[in-house]
């Protein structure tokens, strides 16, 4: 009997048993798959078939079948076993595949298939080009395991400036930004919640036990937002003017930014979201002559000391 | 005879024999053959991602399996009929294998970064299928995941609409384009093939009429757009998963020591090397065709970066910064 055939058999014959059954039950039922040869190579077989069972995902339970607890018993849980119903829509099942077919993350994609079943027919003719790109991050299974288990973690950890530590920290939430995933958690160490970029993770994420829950009105995504104020919600105003070249693109990056006037030569004044401690001057230095700091005088201060560092370099 | 079976044990968990591969892929096309009668063996082999002699090879296996006693009345009915499959008597697999947590996390995560794609089309179909998924498969698999992930607000491009449209319908545009790399706009006609989203930004790769060539526009930076209402054929030219940048022959090695705080210029552009100094500061070696973006680069860094090589790119870099300097009297 080929493997494949024996294999089939076995859950089948399982799913469909009221009670749990015995290895002997099982070896005379399935008697072409299990009943040749001695009973330990037929028993050694059917735990290598119950390893790969398990290992794709079948949840097969050991029960004691007398009340002696002498004689054991295997079953196949059918609310354990079956996915549940959820009817999706073809576009749905469609994005979804997008969605794991542009990470690159082959598994996944074998996993949005579990889903088609329950969806209406259809799908093929949504189901192009993915039009978009990334690549399989290494590290964001592990925490999202540990944020849907509320872990703590421990991994090495570079920052942006190139320090290396180890990090020890509850796993609170994951967010995404500009294509980068964030672990959102709260660090032991430093006694405050931080955000840490999965690509800056080296070695993978080991659970070290139990985390803890997230503050009141927590959502992640804020732990990640930026802007040119730096990161986190921006607390004062800043005064910059841009080149008609320039100023289209400018007013469009910045959330919360708004035109305050545009002068006759069509250069135009824009009201920013600034941070106290979090300077804005390298962002407008990056557009070069095409802005200049306008408001407030330290600003404009810091950005001409900048610009004759450089000139005297 | 128990060092023999931990042998075998130990290989067969090493190595998934081919057997659970083929079964995981039963379980999981078997429920939806029989809940799609007359689903063509072409049709179910694309959407399982599967050859067509694998998927008849597996459903072959298939009919010969069933219940004790494995009489005619037992075994699973498979009926292939001009190019179309009907499966009956297999109740029991109608309903698809239960996710795993790993790959309900797995799909979950990577939606919930698709969802918050500015500007998607297929962000109101993924935002209620994740709501169909938190819901269908409930803390068991998902844990506390749906609360606490999410995706930061990203810049909307009012373009990406138009230039959509035109890939798929082959129309020629008209645009205004802000390039960074030369600091300037410039009016060209393109011939939009692709348009992608790679690391936080929308692409699109189209023919450029004005420099003769292909070339890989970045959506957010195009100013304005009109459709030409010219058609045109499409060169087959490549849009997710390519390079973001080309070096081209004309390209100048530009090498950099960057310092703390300007470490992230090399996560954030494709570097040719990268070397730890003693110093403690990062060495890196980029290839640009154009020094313009460098120079602004540059100004950006200020005392945290310094240029080693080509000296020309000092001397820019210098006199662009006397030259802002001057807008403040």
């Amino acid at each position: 009997m080929h493997p494949l055939e024996r294999l089939v058999n076995l859950v089948a014959l399982l799913l469909e048993s009221r009670l749990p059954l015995t290895f002997e039950q099982i070896r005379s039922k399935l008697a072409e798959g299990y009943g040749h040869g001695d009973l330990a190579s037929a028993k050694r077989m059917f735990e290598r078939d119950k390893d790969v069972l398990r290992d794709i995902g079948v949840p097969i339970e050991v029960v004691a079948t007398d009340a002696w607890e002498v004689e054991q018993g295997y079953s196949i849980d059918k609310v354990r076993y079956y996915l549940p119903e959820i009817a999706f829509t073809p576009e749905e099942v469609s994005a979804l595949f997008v969605a794991v077919r542009s990470a690159g993350d082959v598994s996944a994609e074998d996993a949005v298939r579990k889903l088609l079943s329950g969806a209406e027919g259809g799908i093929l003719a949504g189901f192009g080009g993915s039009g978009l790109a990334g690549g399989p991050d290494p590290n964001l299974r592990q925490a999202a395991e540990a944020v849907a288990g509320q872990r703590q973690v421990i991994f090495g950890y570079r920052t942006s400036r190139g320090e290396r530590s180890e990090r020890r920290v509850d796993a609170l939430g994951l967010a995404v930004r500009s294509g980068h995933w964030y672990l959102v958690g709260f660090d032991q160490d430093r006694g405050e919640i931080r955000s840490f970029r999965l690509s800056r993770i080296s070695g993978g994420l080991a659970i070290s036990g139990e985390g803890s829950e997230p503050p009141d009105g927590f959502r992640a995504a804020d732990h990640v937002q930026a802007g040119p104020w730096g990161p986190g919600e921006p607390r004062s105003t800043a005064t910059v003017a841009f080149s008609p070249e320039v100023a289209w693109w400018a007013t469009g990056g910045v959330p919360g930014s708004e035109v305050v006037a545009t002068r006759p030569d069509g250069w135009v004044e824009l009201r920013v979201p600034a941070q106290p401690g979090q300077s804005l001057a390298p962002w407008i230095l990056s557009f070069g002559p095409d802005a200049e700091a306008v408001d407030p005088p330290e600003l404009r201060d810091e950005v001409v000391a900048r610009l004759e560092a450089i000139v005297g370099s | 005879m128990a060092p023999e079976h931990d042998r075998r044990g130990g290989v067969a968990r090493r190595q998934p024999p081919k057997a659970a591969e083929r079964l995981r892929r039963l379980l999981v096309v078997v429920p939806y053959l029989v809940r799609h009668p007359g689903t063509t063996v072409s049709e179910a082999a694309e959407l399982f991602g599967t050859s067509e002699a694998d998927l008849l090879g597996d459903l072959d296996l298939l009919f010969v399996s069933g219940l004790p006693p494995y009489g005619p009345g037992d075994l699973i009915d498979v009926d292939i009929q001009d190019g179309r499959i009907w499966i009956g008597m297999a109740d029991y697999f109608a309903r698809p294998l239960r996710l795993t947590r790993s790959e309900a996390l797995a799909i979950y995560v990577r939606a919930t970064a698709l969802a918050g794609v500015p500007g998607l089309e297929e962000a109101r179909a993924l935002s209620t299928a994740l709501a169909k998924l938190a819901e269908g498969l409930g803390p068991d698999t998902l844990g506390e995941l749906p609360e606490r992930v999410g995706a930061a607000a990203g810049r909307a491009v009012e373009t990406l609409g138009t230039l959509r449209e035109a890939a798929a319908a082959h129309q020629r545009l008209r645009i205004e384009y802000y390039a960074a790399s030369g600091a300037e706009t410039t009016e060209r006609e393109i011939d939009p093939e692709e348009v992608f989203f790679a690391i936080g930004n929308w692409y699109v790769t189209a023919w450029d009429h004005r420099s003769a060539q292909e070339r890989l526009f970045r959506a957010d930076r195009i100013r304005s757009v009109v459709t030409t209402g010219e058609p045109f054929e499409p060169r087959g030219l490549q849009g997710a998963g390519r390079p973001l940048y080309t070096p081209g022959q004309d390209d100048v090695a530009v090498t950099l020591r960057l310092g703390p705080d300007a470490r992230w210029v090399a996560e954030y552009y494709e570097t040719v090397r990268e070397t730890e100094l003693d110093s403690g500061e990062l060495e890196i070696e980029l290839s640009s065709g154009r020094l313009e973006w460098l120079e602004r680069l540059l100004l950006r860094l200020g005392t945290n970066a310094q240029v080693v090589a080509p000296s020309e790119l000092k001397d820019r870099v210098r006199e662009l910064a006397s030259r802002t300097r001057k807008r403040y009297g």
